[in-house]
Order: structure tokens, then C-alpha cells, then sequence
């Protein structure tokens, strides 16, 4: 298992598949153009994992399938808030399904979400990573988290795509809260150089 | 304004996650909007969301599903327009508080908890777990014993106070866990005013006394 984890992730070779830069490009156009096609492949791609995000939080599969359209019609709505600075297309979009879940799965305020956004727009620079090289940090991040010792990319996917906090996840796990923390702690050690290229 | 004291990692990731119970979150996103470098920080971390989301298998979505998003949108060429906010850059009182203080530091109404002390009540989280506040320290005071368990998040909106930690000033966030023991004391000068957010459900275990008693204990 340590020696899994011993292996970098072979960042320098694996160039990114064309196929996620295409959906950064399809979110600019809907972005600038208003281009329903574009945001109709973006459905066909994240549709379907935003479903199964939904499904592991406990949603009926009518639930699911509606934050699915929710999800859609906000990126459709705030496509014109999106430009490099907010992430690729896929970080986007899940911040925007993400909050959907706070309010509507959880019942919590997204508020603090969303005035934090406000403030991002108000506070934009100019300059920024490329879209291409969003995309990038995207394609190493997910190499980076396959190669993630199995019980650190336990903790990281508990938390963000079964949406458990982690006192909770402590508990389902059988282990100390702090244990948690550190694995969290290592995993985010492991991924912060490839996160950092984003800068 | 220099930030020196951050969030605990693990915080950022459960807020990038949406996990935190409300007042927990909007202590982070206080922060947050005091501090540049912690933005970059969150900016970062949500890429670990976006790369998850892309490895995520395919659920099957019903049959009718996109044309079902194209009939909801119809000709709807409606865009959210973010209008410029004066309020995201104007006042003391950080966006993400404002909602709680709509007049202000100034209009806040507070309850006398002890020597030197003050606090306000400013909400719950969900199903009252947890619980958001203001505290106020006189000049040269010490802090009061605050969290009684479980995990305790406090950012200095002004003044500053001083523990084994160090200094914490406007901005800084002391993230502890409930195994830290510290004695913070008010700087000289100035009252130290703090957003707090606490466990609630521990501090309210045992006897129904203790959720008659202000949470603050002297």
C-alpha cells in the first residue's frame, strides 16, 4: 500500500485528455454566447456524476434528477459570472451543485457561499491561470487522488462527495476524530504542489 | 492588515466540502473575505471537488432529462447579473456578517456575561448543535473559558489578544480543538470584539441547569 503511495504521479507524461479541456471551453461559450448546444454537452457529461453525487447523499432518484436540473439551470443563469478565475469547468460546477446540497439536502444557510462569491467577482484581477492550464491542475489532481493511500482517499471522498463532516466520518469509520484530520492532513499534503499551480 | 493566524486545513477542506454546520461556516467565510491569501487558499482546495466530480461514475438520468433542462430554460436569456455591491467593500462589518448585523457593530445589543464581558447571540446551526456569537473582552481582560468541548472557532473582528499562541489580531482565526488549553488575555488599549463559533450539544450535556446558565462560564 506504501509503496503505492511512494509514486508520484507521472504528472510530467500524461498530457490532459482533450475531452475535459473541451467542457472548460463549452462552459465559455455558454459563458459569452449564450450557446445552448455547448451547455447541452456540459449536461451530458456532469449530469449524470452530479446524479450519482446526489444518490450517495441519501437523495430519492427523483431528488437526484431534479438538483441535476437545478445544478443546470444555475450554471445556465451564472454562466456570466464564470471566467478562468473561478476554476475549470468541473470545479465550477461542482461549487454550484455543492451549494445546492448545503441548502436543499442539508437544510443549511449557503449564505456564507454566496457572499464570498460576491466578493470574488467584486475583487477579480485581470491576470490568472489559462483555462488550459485549469484544466491541467484538474487532470493531475485526479491521477493525484487515484494514487492517494486507499484510507486518505477514503476521508477526502467522504467529505466531498458523500458530504460527511467529519466527526461523522470518524464515527461510520470506527476511528478517533483525529485520526481523520490526519489522513485529511496527509492527502492534502500530497495534492497542495499540484494545487499551488494554480496560483 | 496582516493575517497571521489561519484556519486549520482540515477546516478549509470541510468548508470547500460544505459540511461545517452554519455558524462554523460563517466564521470561515468571515475570514475569508478579510483575507486575500485564504481566498487562494479555498480557490485551490475546490479543485479537489472539481477533480472528484469528474471521476465520479455516471448515474443514468431518466430518459428526457436534458430535453426536460432545455424546456425549463425555453428562451429564458436571463442571466444573473452580480450587481456591484458597495456593501462587499464599504463598513467594518465583513459580508458574510452582515446578515446578522445589520446595524453594524455598533447596533449590536449586548448581554452582560461577566466581569469585563459581553456577548450576543447571533444564531444556531442545525438542530442547534452548534451556535454562532459575539464577544466582547474589555481592554486588558482575560478571555472567559468559552468552549466546553468539541471544536471552537473564534476571529478577531477588532482589538487583539494574546495567549501561548501569540498575538491575534483583526483577522486571525484561533482554530482549537477542545484538548487546547490557553488563556487568552485582551491586549491593553482597545476591547477585543470576536465572532465565535461553538459546540453546542456538548455544551449543554448533563444537567438541564447548564442550559439555563449563559454560555460563557466566569
Amino acid at each position: 500500500m506504501y509503496a503505492l503511495s511512494m509514486t508520484e504521479p507521472d504528472i510530467g507524461r500524461a498530457p490532459p485528455p482533450a475531452a475535459l479541456n473541451d467542457y472548460t471551453a463549452l462552459l465559455l461559450r455558454v459563458a459569452q454566447s449564450r450557446d445552448k448546444p455547448a451547455l447541452a454537452a456540459l449536461f451530458n457529461h456532469f449530469g449524470p456524476r452530479i446524479k450519482s453525487m446526489m444518490l450517495k447523499l441519501g437523495a430519492s432518484d427523483a431528488l437526484a434528477e431534479d438538483l441535476v436540473q437545478e445544478t443546470f439551470v444555475s450554471v445556465w443563469r451564472k454562466a456570466g459570472q464564470y471566467s478562468s478565475q473561478r476554476g475549470a469547468a468541473s470545479t465550477w460546477i461542482f461549487t454550484i451543485a455543492r451549494n445546492l446540497r448545503i441548502d436543499q439536502l442539508r437544510r443549511q444557510s449557503n449564505k456564507p457561499y454566496e457572499d464570498l462569491e460576491k466578493l470574488e467577482l467584486a475583487s477579480d484581477s485581470p491576470s490568472g491561470s489559462t483555462l488550459v492550464e485549469q484544466n491541467q491542475v484538474i487532470d493531475r489532481v485526479t491521477i493525484a487522488l487515484e494514487l492517494l493511500p486507499p484510507e486518505q482517499q477514503e476521508v477526502v471522498r467522504l467529505s466531498f462527495i458523500h458530504d460527511m463532516p467529519h466527526a461523522q466520518i470518524a464515527e461510520s469509520l470506527g476511528v478517533p476524530l483525529g485520526t481523520v484530520k490526519s489522513r485529511l492532513r496527509l492527502a492534502y499534503g500530497r495534492l497542495r504542489p499540484l494545487l499551488e499551480d494554480l496560483q | 492588515m496582516t493575517i497571521e493566524h489561519h484556519p486549520d486545513i482540515t477546516t478549509l477542506l470541510a468548508f470547500s466540502a460544505g459540511t461545517l454546520d452554519d455558524p462554523y461556516a460563517t466564521v470561515v467565510a468571515t475570514h475569508l473575505a478579510m483575507s486575500e491569501g485564504g481566498r487562494e487558499a479555498l480557490r485551490q482546495i475546490n479543485a479537489i471537488g472539481g477533480a472528484l466530480l469528474n471521476a465520479e461514475p455516471e448515474a443514468k438520468l431518466t430518459a428526457g432529462s436534458l430535453d426536460r433542462l432545455l424546456d425549463t430554460l425555453g428562451d429564458d436569456d436571463r442571466i444573473d447579473v452580480m450587481p456591484h455591491d458597495e456593501r462587499t467593500v464599504a463598513g467594518d462589518v465583513p459580508l458574510p456578517l452582515q446578515r446578522f448585523l445589520p446595524n453594524g457593530l455598533e447596533g449590536v445589543r449586548w448581554k452582560w456575561t461577566g466581569p469585563g464581558v459581553a456577548t450576543a447571540d447571533l444564531g444556531w446551526g442545525k438542530d442547534g448543535r452548534s451556535r454562532l456569537m459575539l464577544l466582547r473582552v474589555g481592554a486588558g481582560r482575560p478571555v472567559p473559558e468559552h468552549g466546553h468541548g468539541g471544536q471552537e472557532l473564534t476571529l478577531i473582528l477588532s482589538g487583539a489578544y494574546r495567549d501561548r499562541f501569540g498575538l491575534f489580531a483583526k483577522g486571525d482565526i484561533a482554530d482549537h480543538d477542545e484538548d487546547v488549553e490557553h488563556q487568552p488575555i485582551a491586549e491593553p488599549g482597545e476591547d477585543c470584539i470576536c465572532l465565535v463559533a461553538v459546540d453546542a450539544k456538548l455544551t449543554f450535556r448533563g444537567r438541564l441547569m447548564r442550559a439555563l446558565q449563559p454560555l460563557f462560564r466566569i
